[in-house]
């Protein structure tokens, strides 16, 4: 049971994120506020312990598992498209594509030009 | 013959009462669909998270029990995304050296591709003759779910259609990745996690993870930052254009 201290703190610190967003009324997800927490908390602490990286690894390997129930979704919901489902494929798909090219070109681009800056320093 | 009807009935009703039988077959999907991705080689048009979810529609389809329903059950696994989200840190920080030194294309690409990936699909929508509702609900389709419903209802879209876009994008976000990075022979780690996670939400940043862990945490920060991002900014920028 190694893991069961490690999945306590990250149930606490989603509870802590969730608290966080209703308190301050910020439009993020209490698991995203929440890992940032983690992440902040373990860089002043300067390591992790075994039990929260067994925990963590646990669920992140289960991820698709978790994820697979939602996903199901897709094949009901022509009907949710209000008439103009070729508008929203078309928007989805061409739109995905593009954004997914840009962001491959842009970020290696910037990657290389960043390295061809630090090499010259 | 209605005898063994009424038996049968009584049974869907016991394995129905609770959530048991929806675990089941979330579980048996996942590990038919890891099996079977496996065994035909690691097709890239048809990730596991798809085999899965498709295994699990016939099924909900075929048998009855219904998508709400199923949906109502399985809400025990994921209810754990809650506390799967926070792991993402843990990778997070162990790639915090990886992170670093590459913090300056991070820190430019984030704001014009996070704005770009809701402004091309927007765009496309509104060039076609989207109704306000239909924009209102594409907007925050590259978001991690929860922030994303938030969006929706500020901009007054729809949550059922935005939920929607947002999977669609989270799958094909993971398969347009696999194919571009061959195509441009791009082969960096982190730019291919940032990448997916940016784009593809939650689902792609899965993806990221069974590629290696060092994709995985590109893919939780690209996620993180474009979720933060996006809730931020989308909402104001919504509110100059209309």
């Amino acid at each position: 049971m190694v893991w069961l201290w490690g999945f306590f703190v990250l149930v606490l610190f989603f509870l802590l994120g969730e608290a966080i967003r209703v308190v301050a009324g910020l439009p993020i997800s209490g698991g995203v506020i929440g890992m940032v927490l983690v992440t902040l908390k373990l860089m002043i602490r300067g390591d992790i312990t075994d039990s929260l990286a067994a925990a963590s690894q646990g669920l992140i390997s289960v991820l698709v598992l978790l994820i697979t129930p939602g996903v199901v979704g897709v094949f009901f919901i022509a009907d949710q498209f209000s008439g103009q489902w070729l508008i929203v494929a078309v928007a989805l798909v061409l739109g995905t594509l593009l954004s997914v090219a840009t962001t491959l070109w842009l970020m290696s681009a910037v990657a290389k030009a960043d390295e061809k800056g630090a090499g010259h320093e | 013959m209605s005898e063994s009807n009424d038996w049968l009935t009584r049974l869907m009703d016991a394995w129905l009462s609770g959530p048991m039988l929806s675990i089941g077959l979330t579980l048996a999907a996942f590990i038919a669909a890891q099996w079977l991705f496996a065994t035909f080689r690691r097709p890239l048009w048809m990730p596991p998270v798809l085999i899965a979810a498709v295994i699990l529609a016939v099924i909900v389809w075929v048998s009855g029990i219904g998508l709400s329903e199923y949906q109502q059950g399985a809400r025990w696994l994921t209810v754990l995304l809650g506390p799967a989200t926070v792991a993402l840190g843990v990778p997070l920080y162990q790639q915090m050296h990886h992170i670093r030194a590459l913090w300056r294309p991070i820190l430019f690409t984030l704001p014009v591709a996070a704005t770009l990936a809701a402004g091309y699909a927007l765009g496309i929508a509104w060039l076609m003759g989207a109704s306000p509702l239909v924009l209102a609900s594409l907007a925050p389709k590259s978001v991690t779910a929860p922030i994303a419903i938030g969006i929706a209802n500020e901009l007054g879209g729809s949550v059922s259609l935005t939920l929607g876009g947002l999977l669609i994008t989270g799958v094909l976000a993971s398969l347009f990745v696999e194919w571009l990075t061959r195509w441009l022979k791009i082969t960096d780690e982190r730019i291919i996690g940032f990448t997916l996670g940016l784009n593809g939400h939650a689902i792609a940043t899965a993806r990221a993870f069974e590629i290696s862990p060092m994709a995985g945490a590109f893919s939780s920060l690209g996620m993180g930052l474009t979720g933060v991002f996006t809730a931020l900014f989308l909402p104001l920028a919504f509110m100059l254009v209309s």
